[in-house]
C-alpha cells in the first residue's frame, strides 16, 4: 500500500531544496514530522511537496500567542502513504497576513474561510473569502483569539 | 475544479431561478442552506451555507480539562462518538506517554467497528429515504436496533457512549456477551445482504443512482475527500490499513472499494463494509486477551507535558483528526478539529453543477454528510 518514494527523507529533502525557510525540523514518531517555515514561502513549499507526492491537504489551522505572535498550521498528507507534515509558519499578531494555498490544494478554501473568521488571519489572494460559521455581524470579532472576552447578549 | 464551482457568483438571469434548500427541510441530515440557481431542471452553480449549529467546541475545549473534554467528544457527532472517543484519547496517551492495555485495544476496536455499522446503517437508511424508498429506512433502523443493544450493553448508553478513557476503556464486556453479539451480528449479516440485494436489483432504484454524482479518483483527491466517498472511486485510502492503530494490524479485513464513483458505488462501499466491519467484529470476539481493561488509575487531572499530537482516525465517514497542544498545564493551549464531513460538504456543490433538481437529494444523501459535525 504503502509508497516507498514518500517517508521522512522528504523532510531532509525539503530541508536542502529550503535552507532559508525551512527550520526546526523534527521527526517524533513513525508517521509524523514537524517544521517551522517561513510565512512568505509558503506557496513554494506546498507546491514543492505537491509535486513530491503529498496531494492531501488534511487541515489548515491557527494558533494565538498573544501578545505578539499567531501560528498558522498546515497538515500535509498523501493518499498513498500515511506520513503527516505539520508546517508551522509564525506570523505577527498585530498583522496577521499569508498568502492562500487555494491555487494549490483546492480544499484549503474552507479551511482559509474558517481560521479568517476564528483568528482574523488574511489569506492573500484567497479567491472567494466570506465568513463560514459565524454570522456576518460576528466579523471582526476573532473568537479563538485568546482575548476574545465574549460576544454580548443583545437578547 | 475552480472555486467559482463553490459559489452562487451572479444575479440569476431571467431564464434562472435561485432556490433555497433549507435550512429546515425534512430530508437534511442537520441545519444548513443549499442556494441553487437552476436554468429549467438544470442546476447551473451551488452554494452550501454551513454554521447554523456552530457550537464552538474548540473554543470550549480550551477551558475544560482533559476528562472534562472526554464526553464532549461524543457531541461532535453522536453517530461516531465512539471514534472521536478513541481518537482523542489516543492522542491525549500519546502527549501522557501511556499506552492502553491490549484488553482495552481489542474493546477500542470492537466498540468502534459497532459504531461504523450503526452510522452505515443509519446513513443508508437515511439516503433511501431520500430517493423515495421509506420502506428501506424502516428496515435499516430495524437492524440498527440491534447493534445498539450491543453497543449499549457494553457503554451503558445508546447514543453518546463516552467509552475510552486515558490508558484503558471504561467498562469490561458483561457475562455472556460473545454469544449475545454472535447471535445478533448473524441476523444482521443475512439482513444486510439480502437488503443489498434487494436494492441493487430494483431497477427504479439503479436508474435513480446509476450514473448520478459521478466523482473521478482524481476529482476526489483534488476535493480532498476522503472515506467511503474517496473508496467508491477506486482509491484505497484507508487509515485502518494504511496506518494501522490499535491492532488493526492484527485483523484480517479487507478495504472495500468500488471503481464507478457514483451514488450507486458510495451506497454499495458501505455495504461491503459493514460485512468486513462484521467480520473484524467476530475476530475481535475470538482474539481478545484476558487481562485489566484499564490502568489501575485514571488521574482525574491530567498535565501532558508541552507537546503537541495529531491523531487521526478511520471513521465511519472518513479520516477524523485532533490536533492537540499542550502546554503543560491540566487544559490543552489549542485543540483542534479535522472533521471528515466538513471535507465532504466542501465538495458537494461542485458535485451538484450540470445535475438535475431531482437528483440533489440523492447525492447530498450519499455523502453521508453530519451537520453536527461540520459546525462543530
Amino acid at each position: 500500500m504503502g509508497d516507498e518514494k514518500i517517508d521522512k527523507t522528504i523532510m531532509v529533502e525539503l530541508s536542502n531544496t529550503f535552507k532559508d525557510a525551512v527550520s526546526e525540523v523534527d521527526v517524533p514518531s513513525l508517521n509524523r514530522a514537524v517544521a517551522r517555515i517561513e510565512p512568505g514561502k509558503v506557496k513554494e513549499i506546498m507546491q514543492f511537496l505537491l509535486d513530491k507526492g503529498f496531494d492531501h491537504l488534511s487541515c489548515i489551522s491557527g494558533i494565538d500567542y498573544p501578545p505578539d505572535k499567531m501560528e498558522v498550521v498546515y497538515h500535509v498528507t498523501s493518499y498513498s502513504a500515511p506520513l503527516v507534515i505539520t508546517l508551522k509558519a509564525s506570523i505577527p499578531r498585530d498583522d496577521p497576513n499569508i498568502d492562500s494555498l487555494c491555487g494549490i490544494y483546492w480544499n484549503a478554501n474552507w479551511y482559509e474561510r474558517e481560521t479568517y473568521e476564528l483568528y482574523g488571519i488574511k489569506f492573500t489572494d484567497c479567491p472567494y473569502m466570506k465568513v463560514l460559521l459565524l454570522i456576518e455581524e460576528m466579523e471582526g470579532e476573532w473568537p479563538l483569539r485568546k482575548d476574545y472576552a465574549g460576544y454580548p447578549d443583545l437578547t | 475544479m475552480t472555486h467559482e464551482d463553490t459559489q452562487i457568483t451572479s444575479p440569476p438571469k431571467p431564464s434562472e431561478i435561485l432556490l433555497h434548500l433549507g435550512p429546515q427541510h425534512p430530508l437534511q441530515p442537520g441545519p444548513f442552506v443549499l442556494d441553487l440557481k437552476i436554468e429549467g431542471e438544470t442546476i447551473r452553480e451551488a452554494e452550501l451555507h454551513i454554521g447554523y449549529i456552530h457550537k464552538g467546541m474548540e473554543k470550549v475545549f480550551e477551558d475544560r480539562t482533559y476528562l472534562q473534554i472526554l464526553p464532549l467528544t461524543d457531541r461532535i457527532c453522536y453517530l461516531a462518538s465512539n471514534s472521536n472517543n478513541d481518537v482523542y484519547c489516543r492522542g491525549v496517551e500519546e502527549l501522557l506517554g501511556i499506552e492502553p492495555t491490549d484488553r482495552a485495544m481489542y474493546l477500542r476496536v470492537l466498540t468502534n467497528e459497532l459504531c461504523r455499522l450503526q452510522s452505515h446503517l443509519l446513513g443508508i437508511g437515511e439516503f433511501t429515504t431520500d430517493v423515495g424508498f421509506l420502506t428501506m429506512f424502516i428496515y435499516m433502523v430495524r437492524e440498527r436496533e440491534g447493534i445498539v443493544s450491543l453497543l449499549e450493553a457494553i457503554t451503558g448508553s445508546r447514543l453518546n457512549h463516552n467509552y475510552a478513557r486515558f490508558g484503558g476503556v471504561a467498562n469490561d464486556l458483561p457475562p455472556g456477551y460473545k454469544e449475545m453479539a454472535l447471535k445478533i451480528l448473524g441476523d444482521v449479516k443475512k439482513q444486510i445482504k439480502s437488503h443489498d440485494a434487494m436494492m441493487s436489483s430494483d431497477s427504479i432504484y439503479c436508474r435513480r443512482t446509476k450514473g448520478v454524482g459521478v466523482l473521478t479518483a482524481k476529482e476526489a483527491s483534488e476535493l480532498g475527500v476522503a472515506g467511503p466517498p474517496l473508496r467508491a472511486t477506486g482509491v484505497e485510502y484507508d487509515l485502518r490499513r494504511m496506518e494501522p492503530y490499535l491492532v488493526y494490524d492484527d485483523l484480517d479485513f479487507k478495504v472495500i472499494t468500488q471503481t464507478e464513483g457514483d451514488v450507486f458505488a458510495r451506497v454499495k462501499v458501505r455495504f461491503l463494509e459493514m460485512l468486513e466491519s462484521i467480520y473484524i467484529i467476530e475476530q475481535c470476539l475470538d482474539q481478545m486477551p484476558s487481562g485489566p481493561y484499564k490502568q489501575d488509575v485514571t488521574p482525574y487531572i491530567t498535565r501532558p507535558k508541552p507537546g503537541e499530537v495529531y491523531s487521526r482516525i478511520e471513521d465511519p465517514r472518513g479520516e477524523m483528526g485532533m490536533y492537540i497542544i499542550s502546554d503543560g498545564s491540566d487544559k490543552p493551549y489549542r485543540f483542534r478539529i479535522r472533521g471528515p464531513a466538513f471535507a465532504t460538504s466542501q465538495a458537494l456543490p461542485p458535485l451538484l453543477l450540470g445535475g438535475y433538481v431531482a437528483d440533489v437529494a440523492a447525492i447530498a444523501a450519499s455523502m453521508d454528510s453530519c451537520t453536527s459535525e461540520v459546525d462543530r
